[in-house]
């Protein structure tokens, strides 16, 4: 008799070294970022910033297979939060970033009850509705907010007197978490809650016969992820030193989406190969000029041809199989 | 499979490395420019790009400044503050920029001043100054205070006209703001009274209730603060309207106001840089520089709008004057030469930087316009 893989548990077949090869490639980004620094580690930066959200994004639209078009909401809120408290009060970062965090978790819970009884499309409509609302905040509040003239100043990352101000100690510090990140991803994956949101995703109505309820674990993920979200948002405030509301307007949705879907979703490893490679290409070719986004969108159609499932899934037993 | 998956792995790591990897340093001396060339600043900042490598070229044909042939390093930040912290990163550690000549995509000069601080590289900007006191130190603007672009038209209004109340129509953008501050806090010293304060989006396809608010206001004129076809849709709502208003808009592209124009007659004003009547000037001084920018322009774009181009024309050629000034090339030294150009004789007027005046024109050179019969008409 043939057991198949369940739906519901975690594949847990040994992958061996072709699995690490996703890890491998971004520890050589990376490192390549930390040796060279300048513009080499500013962009390799801003990928694993990225990695952050896209993380969070995949925990619920990978794990629990549901949509959200308005991630970039939560970063905002986790972001500006961190800018007004540190920047115009005088706030240490780290307390400001946990409040921000906080903040957008519950902004989160607070819209997420509602919204995430709907479905499918009215799901998404739902969301992208967050996202376009908290933008529209951002640029009207100008008397918190600055409105297009942004906030500056806003110091880095640090404790006391240690700023984490150099190239390579920011790519360190946000190797970390995003290390820390994928570590909580893939643990999260395989627990209790993991295992409910896999049932989620194959099919509530399944799910809720099985015990599981699937209002309440939608709802978690979608907090998990907004947690995320906001952490990268702040990340990204500390590391430019400036924020705008261009900065977590629609173009962010975009590209962590295409982020997503390059890296492999529903992949521990998806978030971080996605992010590295979708903010290296258009540098490798911004030497074209005017066609730079003409190559661009060429190499990301052939990566999802060859690769459908995301680039790490080549390299996970489920996509292999 | 596996095939498959390691020319997958390898293409996406070459791809990934090539694009980070450093440029050797050149011998000319170079000019970064972070412009939006796509995005909602492309129109401006195109123009100021060209603008730029015009003057450089008229430079290099002259020899260069001090010996040294200039190069210009043009890098599209997509009009977004993140992309273009990533582009001034690369000017910066790639390049090796010596000089930052930028576009008027404002959070993206102020999301990367603190780079530029701290490698202590000056920067001649198209957009209004950072606000950090620190940024400031290494930041200059080409643009013309705020104020006088409001303080033009309120002038007009009350010299010409009896309208005594008047709307402010503005968009979001950090300059557009700024200018309807100015107009709210200038008004009552033209003897005019704001009754109503608006913002629409760029991309707003009716501003009728704005319009109809400003009517029922007693406004006799609109202030439209802001760039693109917003413009047009103002003037085509007030027609609708049968709003027996005025219309008066802020700095912009010539090819834009032709419509507008149709539409409203001799009822609608803009303000116009010097470039952009310079067949209108009197002789002297100002219409000699801008005479040194037109005919090269005029050869390469004929009768495209020189308003933008002209000043990225200023910011290069105040740097080389700032280069000759210090005699040096050194970033620190350009920078306090450039707080020392006084009485620069530019194409949008005279450049008097101090070290507590990085906004180099002191004195207004905007004139009101309309436009009569297909040709550009000064009215004030």
């Amino acid at each position: 008799m043939t057991i198949l893989p369940s739906t519901t548990s975690p594949d847990r077949r040994p992958f061996g070294l072709v699995g690490l090869l996703p890890w491998l490639f971004a520890a050589v980004v990376v490192g390549y970022a930390m040796v060279v620094g300048g513009y080499a580690a500013t962009v390799v930066s801003f990928a694993l910033i990225y990695a952050v959200f896209v993380t969070g994004l995949n925990l619920f639209m990978g794990f629990a297979a549901q949509v959200s078009f308005g991630q970039n909401a939560f970063a905002a809120i986790g972001g500006y939060l961190s800018a007004v408290l540190t920047a115009s009060h005088g706030w240490p970062p780290l307390p400001a970033m946990l409040l921000g965090i906080a903040a957008a978790v519950l902004v989160a819970a607070i819209v997420g009850f509602p919204t995430l009884r709907l479905k499918g499309h009215y799901l998404a409509m739902g969301t992208l509705a967050i996202g376009l609302i908290t933008y529209e905040i951002t640029v009207e509040w100008q008397s918190v907010t600055q409105g297009y003239m942004g906030i500056s100043g806003i110091p880095p990352i640090g404790i006391g007197p240690y700023e984490v101000t150099s190239d390579r100690g920011q790519l360190i510090l946000l190797s970390l978490v995003v290390a820390a990140c994928a570590f909580a991803a893939a643990r999260i994956r395989r627990s209790r809650f993991g295992r409910a949101l896999s049932a989620v995703a194959g099919s509530e109505e399944a799910a809720t016969a099985l015990g599981i309820e699937v209002a309440r674990y939608k709802l978690l993920a979608f907090l998990l992820s907004a947690g995320f979200a906001a952490l990268a948002g702040s990340l990204f405030v500390h590391v430019v030193g400036f924020v705008s509301p261009e900065v977590f307007g629609l173009h962010m949705v975009i590209v962590t989406f295409t982020m997503l879907y390059v890296g492999g979703i529903g992949t521990v490893a998806g978030p971080l190969v996605g992010a590295l490679i979708v903010s290296l290409l258009p540098e490798t070719f911004r030497a074209f000029k005017d066609y730079q986004d003409l190559a661009y969108g060429a190499v990301l159609i052939v990566l999802l041809i060859y690769a459908p499932r995301g680039l790490a899934s080549l390299f996970s037993p489920r996509g292999r199989s | 499979m596996m095939k498959q998956t390691f020319l997958a792995a390898g293409l996406a790591a070459s791809l990934a490395l090539a694009g980070a990897l450093p440029a050797n340093s050149q011998e000319p001396y170079k000019i970064g420019v972070s412009a939006g060339l796509t995005g909602y600043a492309a129109t401006v900042d195109r123009a100021w790009r060209d603008g730029v490598e015009l003057a450089a070229a008229a430079l290099n044909a002259k020899g260069g400044v001090m010996g040294r042939k200039i190069q210009v390093v043009v890098e599209d930040n997509r009009s977004e503050p993140q992309e273009a912290v990533t582009v001034y990163r690369k000017m910066l550690s790639s390049d090796k920029v010596d000089v930052f000549v930028s576009g008027c995509v404002s959070a993206g000069n102020f999301a990367a001043a603190g780079l530029l601080q701290r490698a202590k590289v000056p920067m001649m900007l198209c957009s209004i100054l950072p606000t950090q006191a620190e940024h400031l130190v290494w930041a200059f603007s080409t643009l013309p205070p705020a104020g006088f672009e409001v303080d033009k038209r309120l002038e007009y209004l009350k010299e010409k006209t009896q309208i005594r109340k008047i709307a402010v129509l503005h968009d979001p953008t950090p300059y557009a703001n700024l200018q309807k501050s100015v107009a709210e806090r200038n008004a009552a010293k033209f003897g005019l009274e704001v009754v109503s304060v608006d913002q629409y989006k760029q991309d707003d396809a009716d501003l009728s209730v704005q319009i109809s608010k400003a009517r029922s206001a007693g406004a006799g004129a609109i202030l439209k603060i802001g760039l693109g076809g917003t413009t047009l849709t103002a003037a085509k709502n007030i027609k609708q309207l049968g709003a027996d208003m005025l219309l008066l808009t802020s700095l912009e592209d010539l090819a834009v106001f032709g419509p507008v124009a149709e539409v409203l007659g001799d009822k609608f004003f803009f303000v116009a840089s010097p470039s952009q009547v310079y067949e209108a000037l009197p002789e002297g001084a100002l219409k000699a520089g801008i005479k040194s920018f037109l005919d090269p322009w005029r050869e390469k774009f004929k009768d495209r709008d020189p308003n933008w181009a002209s000043r990225g024309w200023d910011g290069v050629m105040l740097t080389a004057a700032a280069i000759e000034k210090a005699k040096s090339f050194e970033g620190e030294k350009v920078r306090a030469a450039y707080e020392e150009l006084s009485g620069f004789q530019g194409t949008t007027g005279i450049y008097n930087f101090r070290p507590d005046l990085h906004q180099g024109i002191t004195e207004n050179p905007f004139v009101l316009a309309t436009i009569e019969g297909g040709k550009v008409k000064v009215v004030q």
